[in-house]
């Protein structure tokens, strides 16, 4: 490994530049399966024609399981943002483009959304009776099979010098409904301390996919408890009060 | 009275058990008489009905939602009521009979309900479930939700024990004791019916198990005030529904909208009753509290109005009955807008009643389809608003006066309504079912039908007059027994001109009745002479009608008649074909109601003056419309054999084998009767016997012209009500095509006919519960016998008639073949297909014994045509065909007696 910099270090994996590859190195911690996953859910995706990071190599270095993938050398999204907060409407318009492209991709070997939910949603430590509220309420939802992130967020996005994006970070990729995506990146854009950018968001996704509000908002809860999974204390109380609604009788 | 051997349902396992358990329990209950299922519905009721109070406590300890006092009446209700609608009602065996119609409807169990309960009414749902399951002899199993289990699966105990106690099978009512989502899918799955009671997102998950499902969907009331409403009523009616069980039923009123003429006056009564409006801020505020992401929060579900006021940071008094937020937006992004189940209510001031209508609408749309509305207003002015309102609204229920909650679960407020916990949405709400839930939709209704014959009748013309000379006398009856004053006499110039109508006429001037004629019907009457001749009539307005000469003057006189007494009459509509006269789409006009109509024939052979019938074509599309209607009758027939004296001899052998197919298609109708059987019978002896005479001797023979004008008249009645066959059919447009004679048509398709019809094993029969077999060779051998022509067995009686006839169409100058009348080939094989699938779709089709595929009638027209070979069917299966198996002889013997055309047993 030739790795001229860490570009990121998460929980449990850290992200180096080598050249013009990225490695992706996971702990031990890290499951096997899961990062073998991960390399597939992006080459699949790669297979759709939409814009991402080529899946180079799947290896072990060091003892580490590593994805070896195409570096996108440009900015972020939300970093662009950041820099030029006069042109947010633009690249969130730009954003928004983006994920209903994606949208309309579809890639039968990818995991079920449905079915990642409803595993979430039982890994919570949420009451029996939430749950069963949010399992009737995700049984009830239209079952699609549109390719969804599962991480769709501004920090994911790439724009290349000459204006190019890429869409990185497949892991949580997965085919189902794309308002349940939706309803992840308004979730997300709100963890993030964006409210104004959420609401903006929606409505904008909404409007460009002609998707009535009410729709996105009934995953909502859903994706409150998938998040909830994560354990991230911090969130809890924000994340119960979008979880705890009731179902119209 | 516990069982012992009961395990908790809390795995696939368990359930899949006590599945099968249930279904075992079902199955002998579904052998139990309806005494036995009263006796254990009345104790299961009982039973409930005592437990009320402490279910009631239960469900609120265990809930926390709701009021302990309420519950006690949804229990007492769900009890008492559900028994007394149901006691007296049959739910085992047969529920109808009728006896005349062979009409049997009997009630069959439906076999394992799943049954959804729902956490906001947890105790009654269960008890009305099970009490209509036990009433309809299911079984249930209940899918708690996991909020509400307790109380939900102590009801199901308290029901079934008394069940058992009284004699159900054990275990008829089961439960899941720990739901969950995966155990109340594979219950749906497995369940024979589903009653889906509680959230849209169970409804649907019922919806998409696979099995037939009745859900019910959410509602959203709104509540329209209008001002000729009772102010203090209707604020009253609200408040009541609104706090009941703190907001929780789902008829509940979510909104009010009232007309600006009272608005003061509802808000002063809502204030003066107890209930808060909501400043400004504090509506803000609530909206916040009470829905996050367009969700309903759960906190604030069936929670008393201070409570859900505090959380949301509003201070109210302890006594607030309810939390009324004026607001103006119906929009679904205005949380007002939405079901609240709580004691808030959004209130809308209306500009006017349409106004009201529209938000009311609005509303329903948001998430209410199918479920309830209400309106207040006087009744005894305001039936049009009424009417009004229950035609926009999309809601299967329409209160009137009534508050919501208590008024849409029936039989409180309204004693026809359907007492239920379980209200159906209807396709709008996207469910099964637009009603009160009751115990019909758990019944599987199987219907026993006895194979019934089809009414018949015989009609014909209140007065035939017969006999040489007749015409006088009946005449006379015109003037001294009816009082006719003005007569219209319809003929063809040929009569009219030489003198024919003149013993007519005279005997008119005689009497005093005045008479105009209108002598100009050519051959195939047309719709612009039938046209002229009405709009004479029109002008001479008589009061009898005198239809003189052949089938067209007569159809002619028919068709003005109807243009006379009905002018706005379509003829597209009355030619529309039928399948049966008795079921026509097209109602026929009333006729005779301004002339009497009378018939008179110079020929021996259509038979008009005796039927329903009559046939006009529009000269301008070519177009022939054949009407029939028995309102086409004549009122009187005349038959006087001094009228046909003169007929040409074409004319008389033409007129006659005309006649004689109609006897012939009569007596083979699927539509013959007793009644035409012995009319057609006397008509072809009577033919066969005075044809020939007639046609020899016409002008001086005078017993022969009068038995054949005599035998053309029965022959008439006979198909007036037993209807032809495809021998008309075809005859019909053989001639439309061909310009030839009509009755020399159909003698060029007879023999066909009957080659075609005689068939044992025909490719297909027609259809006619009384006709229950092909039989029309034995028809036609007892023609034969009629006719005395010999033969050992109906094969060689079929062939004696066909001999018989061929002889007297031949003796009587007709031809053999349709080339022989000089029909060009070419034409008739470039034009076949055109005329043989119009001749298919001819009237007369129907009646066939046979049903004619258009391949047949096809090869029956090329026979006629060149007149060398006959109909034959394609090959059947025959003995040779049996050879080699064990019944060899017994079967051979069966095709043996089909070849002889033995008679059946």
């Amino acid at each position: 490994m030739n790795a001229d910099r860490i570009i990121a270090v998460r929980n449990n994996k850290t992200v180096y530049r080598d050249g013009e590859r990225v490695l992706k190195v996971f702990d031990e911690t890290y499951s096997k399966a899961d990062v073998l996953n991960e390399a597939l859910n992006q080459a699949r995706v790669e297979e759709t024609g939409l814009n991402i990071p080529r899946i180079l190599e799947v290896t072990v270095i060091d003892g580490n399981w590593t994805i070896v993938s195409q570096y996108i050398k440009g900015k972020t999204l939300a970093r662009l943002m950041e820099e030029n907060p006069d042109r947010k409407d633009e690249y969130l318009n730009l954003f928004v483009d983006l994920q209903l492209e994606m949208h309309s991709k579809v890639c039968p070997g990818l995991n079920k959304l449905k079915d990642k939910l409803s595993h979430k949603i039982n890994e919570t430590d949420l009451p029996a009776t939430v749950r069963y509220d949010l399992q009737t309420r995700l049984e009830a939802m239209p079952k699609h099979n549109k390719v969804c992130h599962g991480d769709f967020n501004p920090s994911n996005i790439v724009i290349t010098e000459d204006g190019t994006p890429y869409i990185l970070d497949w892991a949580h990729a997965t085919q189902g409904n794309a308002s349940a995506d939706a309803a992840r990146t308004y979730l997300l854009f709100w963890l993030n301390g964006d409210i104004d950018g959420a609401n903006k968001y929606l409505e904008l996704f909404c409007a460009k996919s002609n998707t009535e509000k009410e729709y996105v908002q009934k995953w909502m809860p859903i994706v409150a408890a998938s998040q909830l999974a994560k354990g991230n204390a911090k969130e809890r109380e924000f994340l119960c009060s979008w979880i705890n609604v009731v179902d119209y009788e | 009275m516990e069982n012992k051997e009961r395990k908790i349902v809390d795995s696939v396992d368990a359930l899949k058990k006590v599945i099968a358990r249930v279904r075992e329990a079902q199955r002998k209950f579904s052998t139990y008489s309806q005494e036995q299922v009263d006796e254990i519905f009345k104790a299961a009721a009982t039973a409930a009905n005592q437990a009320r109070i402490p279910l009631a406590k239960m469900a609120v300890e265990e809930t926390g939602m709701g009021v302990v006092e309420d519950k006690v009446i949804k229990n007492h209700y769900a009890a008492e009521y559900v028994y007394n609608t149901y006691k007296n009602v049959r739910t085992c065996g047969v529920l109808e009979e009728d006896k005349a119609y062979g009409i049997k409807k009997i009630a069959e169990p439906v076999g394992v309900i799943a049954a959804v309960i729902p956490t906001t009414n947890p105790t009654s749902t269960a008890i009305f479930k099970t009490l209509i399951a036990l009433k309809t002899r299911n079984a249930v199993i209940i899918s708690p939700h996991p909020r509400a289990k307790k109380c939900t699966i102590a009801a199901a105990k308290i029901v079934l024990d008394a069940a058992v106690a009284a004699g159900a099978p054990e275990g008829i009512i089961d439960w899941i004791d720990v739901p969950n989502i995966e155990l109340t899918n594979l219950l749906m799955k497995e369940a024979d019916i589903i009653l889906a009671t509680g959230g849209p997102g169970m409804v649907k998950a019922a919806y998409s198990s696979g099995k037939p499902a009745i859900g019910v969907g959410p509602g959203n009331t709104p509540a329209v005030i209008d001002e000729s409403a009772d102010v203090v009523l209707a604020v009253n009616s609200i408040i009541h529904s609104k706090t009941f069980d703190n907001g929780m039923i789902c008829a509940s009123e979510q909104s009010v909208i009232v007309h600006k003429n009272v608005y003061d006056a509802v808000k002063a009564e809502f204030a003066a009753r107890g209930c808060y409006f909501l400043k400004e801020d504090e509506i803000e505020k609530v909206r916040k509290t009470i829905f996050v992401n367009g969700a309903l929060n759960a906190q604030i579900v069936g929670q008393p109005a201070y409570k859900i006021a505090e959380l949301a940071g509003v201070k109210v008094p302890v006594g607030t009955k309810i939390l009324i937020g004026e607001v103006d937006s119906t929009d679904p992004s205005e949380e007002f807008a939405h079901e609240k189940l709580s004691p808030v209510l959004a209130m809308y001031k209306a500009e006017d009643i349409h106004d009201a209508f529209e938000k009311a609408e609005r509303l329903v749309a948001n998430g209410g389809y199918g479920h309830t509305a209400a309106i207040y207003l006087d009744v005894t002015t305001e039936q049009a608003k009424i009417d009004e309102f229950a035609s926009r609204l999309k809601t299967c229920r329409i209160l009137v006066n009534t508050p919501s909650s208590q008024g849409a679960i029936g039989d409180i407020y309204n004693f026809k309504l359907a007492p239920s916990l379980t209200l159906g949405c209807g396709s709008w709400g996207g469910n099964s079912v637009s009603e009160n839930v009751g115990v019909k939709h758990l019944l599987n209704i199987k219907t026993v039908v006895e194979r019934r014959e089809n009414m018949l009748w015989f009609r014909a013309p209140e007065k035939i007059y017969i006999k040489k000379g007749c015409l006088p006398v009946a005449l006379n009856e015109l003037k001294y027994v009816m009082g006719k004053k003005r007569a219209f006499i319809v003929t063809d110039s040929f009569l009219y001109h030489n003198g024919y109508t003149k013993p007519i006429t005279d005997r008119l001037d005689e009497l005093g009745i005045e008479h105009t004629t209108f002598f100009d019907v050519l051959p195939d009457p047309t719709l612009s002479c039938a046209k002229a001749g009405a709009e004479q009539m029109r002008a001479f307005q008589p009061d009898t009608i005198i239809a003189f000469g052949g089938g067209s003057a007569m159809d002619a006189a028919k068709i003005m008649w109807v243009m006379y007494e009905h002018p706005e009459v379509d003829f597209m509509d009355m030619a529309m074909r039928f399948m049966d006269i008795r079921k026509r789409v097209y109602t026929f006009p009333k006729m005779g109601e301004k002339a009497y109509f009378v018939a008179i024939p110079t020929s021996a052979g259509t038979g008009s003056e005796v039927t329903p019938f009559a046939v006009i074509t529009d000269e301008k599309s070519g177009v022939k419309y054949p009407l029939a209607d028995y309102e086409l009758l004549p009122d009187m027939a005349i038959i006087d054999v001094d009228f046909h004296m003169s007929a040409p001899k074409g004319l008389t052998a033409a007129a006659g084998i005309d006649a004689l197919t109609h006897a012939l298609e009569a007596y083979v109708s699927l539509m013959a009767t007793d009644f035409t059987d012995g009319l057609a019978k006397q008509a072809l002896q009577m033919i066969f016997k005075y044809l020939p005479r007639a046609y020899d001797n016409g002008q001086t023979d005078v017993e022969a012209r009068e038995k054949m004008a005599n035998a053309a008249t029965i022959a008439g009645m006979a198909f007036a009500n037993a209807f032809l066959g495809v021998c008309h059919s075809m005859a019909h447009k053989l001639g439309a095509f061909y310009h030839l004679p009509h009755g020399i048509a159909n003698a060029l398709m007879i023999e066909e006919v009957i080659r075609f019809n005689a068939s044992e094993a025909p490719a297909k029969m027609g259809t006619f519960p009384q006709y229950g077999y092909p039989h029309a060779l034995r028809r036609y051998a007892e023609i034969a016998e009629a006719l005395n022509l010999g033969g050992e067995n109906d094969h060689e009686k079929l062939e004696n008639l066909i001999k018989a006839i061929n002889d007297l169409k031949a003796r009587v100058g007709i031809k053999s073949s349709i080339k022989e009348y000089g029909i060009n080939e070419k034409e008739f094989l470039e034009r076949l297909d055109e005329m043989v699938e119009q001749a298919f779709d001819d009237q007369c089709t129907g009646t066939n014994p046979r049903y004619p595929l258009m391949s047949e009638i096809r090869q029956m027209y090329l026979n006629a045509y060149y007149g060398k070979k006959h109909f034959v069917d394609e090959e059947k299966p025959n003995e040779a065909d049996i050879a080699g198996t064990e019944d060899e002889n017994k079967v051979k013997k069966a095709y043996l007696r089909a070849r002889v055309g033995a008679k059946r047993a």
